[in-house]
């Protein structure tokens, strides 16, 4: 079942601190690291980085994803 | 037989005459160019200005094409010789706005070259090889590309696996509701819309599945007026989505490696760009700007380096008597000097970045967006700290 929330989040304050998620476009409910607080540098942190940028929470259902998590070769 | 003869030539002035041909050649101080038409709207604006311009005034003639196709007309040569569009003046024709369609001029039989082209994203994603040492590729604002989706759609946001799952296997990919080969308006391969989202989701632009469409407009009114609206989605750039929200609606992007998925404004409804400014948004490429020049760099047409110099936000002698960062800003495109985050080459990684004369407050001021806490009002450097007073802001330097 695919579960979407719609958050504003509030400001940066809100519970930041810590890395970026998962290689993927698709992580798992519930494992998403909190953003990135403070100067972001690399790629991972910019696009993790506390914002008070409306943000959308999406979970697909993705049934070709290789067990590891991974995107199989296009056909 | 009198009345005849004067009922006769009422008729012949009531009936609709068809519209003088406008030679193309007849334009006055005619500026060729060949663009994506995903930068038509911020071309005809500015054209529009520099045709009633009292300080430089010319007549913008252009067609559109797709970005690795304008790449190699100036490389190569290749010659416009269909008849292209143009910017009326006040004068020829008070009614008309940038919101209207250009008419269109009647070109040379010889054809006529590209004096100025356009890319909508890196040229290296078209054409890796070096460019040819007479021509000067000049980096221009950023523009962001979307998924759009009808009205009637309730979907919201798209991740980058899903997206390539939907476009690189097509019904094969099993993700719903996007599990209509039929429903999926693309581009053809030399589209810089079709090539930044190819980087963007890595699936490369000969793989993707769908419909491949030639112009933006008809991605456009293909999902608008699709008949199965959950299941339709197109891609388009910023600048023509931003034209036409009233018809479609852009869906929240999800990087890969990314934890959530933002529009590239900070909400669905402003206009800030604020996702791509700052990096939230990763769907994004410079517009880049060819011309011939000189063996010091220097554009051998004085009117195509002009126009590069408005495009770019850089002084332009003479002065422009019209605003044309502000015209920049209102087609949705992004100046590099509200930029806070840059990548190498199309779908690069992103890094920090810093413009040398940055203008992120006088862009915020103009957009609507939030507006930063330390973007005070300023007549001087003086209550700018360490940073300098630009365009009635204080900026970071």
């Amino acid at each position: 079942m695919r579960a979407l929330f719609i958050t504003l989040v509030a400001f940066a304050a809100a519970a930041c601190g810590g890395g970026p998620g998962k290689p993927d476009g698709g992580s798992d409910a519930g494992d998403r690291p909190p953003c990135v607080q403070g100067v972001a540098t690399t790629h991972l942190e910019l696009i993790n980085a506390c914002t008070d940028a409306l943000k959308i929470e999406k979970n697909p259902t993705l049934p070709l994803r290789l067990p590891d998590g991974g995107l199989p070769p296009l056909p | 037989m009198r009345t005849l003869v004067a009922l006769a030539a009422a008729a012949a002035l009531l009936s609709p005459t068809p519209a003088r041909a406008v030679d193309c050649t007849s334009l006055p101080n005619p500026l060729y160019l060949q663009i994506g038409d995903t930068q038509e709207p911020v071309i005809k604006a500015l054209g529009k200005a520099l045709r009633d311009s009292a300080a430089n005034p010319m007549t913008l003639i252009y067609v559109t094409s797709g970005s690795c196709t304008n790449i190699e007309a100036l490389y190569t040569g290749v010659k416009i010789t269909t008849n292209p569009f143009y910017i009326p003046s006040a004068a020829e024709d008070p009614a008309w706005t940038p919101a209207a369609a250009s008419p269109s001029c009647v070109i040379d039989p010889a054809g006529h070259a590209v004096e100025l082209a356009n890319s909508a994203l890196f040229v290296s994603a078209c054409n890796p090889s070096p460019q040819p040492l007479d021509v000067a590729q000049f980096r221009g604002p950023v523009q962001a590309y979307v998924m759009a989706v009808p009205k009637a759609s309730s979907q919201v946001a798209i991740t980058a696996g899903e997206a390539y799952f939907v476009f690189g296997f097509g019904a094969q990919g099993q993700v719903g509701p996007w599990d209509d080969e039929s429903q999926l308006f693309i581009r053809t391969t030399t589209k810089s819309t079709l090539l930044a989202w190819a980087a963007a989701i890595r699936v490369p632009a000969a793989k993707w599945k769908g419909v491949r469409l030639d112009k933006s407009s008809q991605v456009l009114s293909s999902v608008a007026s699709s008949v199965a609206p959950e299941k339709a989605i197109g891609i388009l750039g910023a600048e023509i989505y931003d034209g036409n929200r009233a018809t479609l609606t852009s869906l929240a992007f999800q990087a890969y490696g990314q934890s959530y998925a933002y529009y590239p404004d900070s909400t669905a409804t402003s206009f800030d760009k604020q996702n791509v400014r700052d990096g939230h948004y990763v769907p994004w490429s410079p517009t880049v700007w060819l011309t011939k020049v000189d063996a010091g760099g220097v554009p051998t047409n004085s009117r195509a380096g002009y126009v590069i110099n408005l495009l770019l936000g850089r002084s332009a002698v003479p002065a422009p008597d019209f605003k044309p960062l502000d015209i920049v800003i209102s087609k949705g495109l992004v100046p590099d000097c509200a930029m806070k985050v840059d990548r190498p080459y199309e779908g690069g990684d992103l890094v920090r970045y810093q413009p040398a004369v940055p203008c992120g407050c006088y862009y915020e001021s103009k957009t609507g967006g939030p507006f930063s806490s330390s973007c005070l009002s300023c007549v001087d450097d003086t209550p700018c700290g360490s940073g300098r007073c630009r365009a009635g802001f204080c900026e970071a330097r």
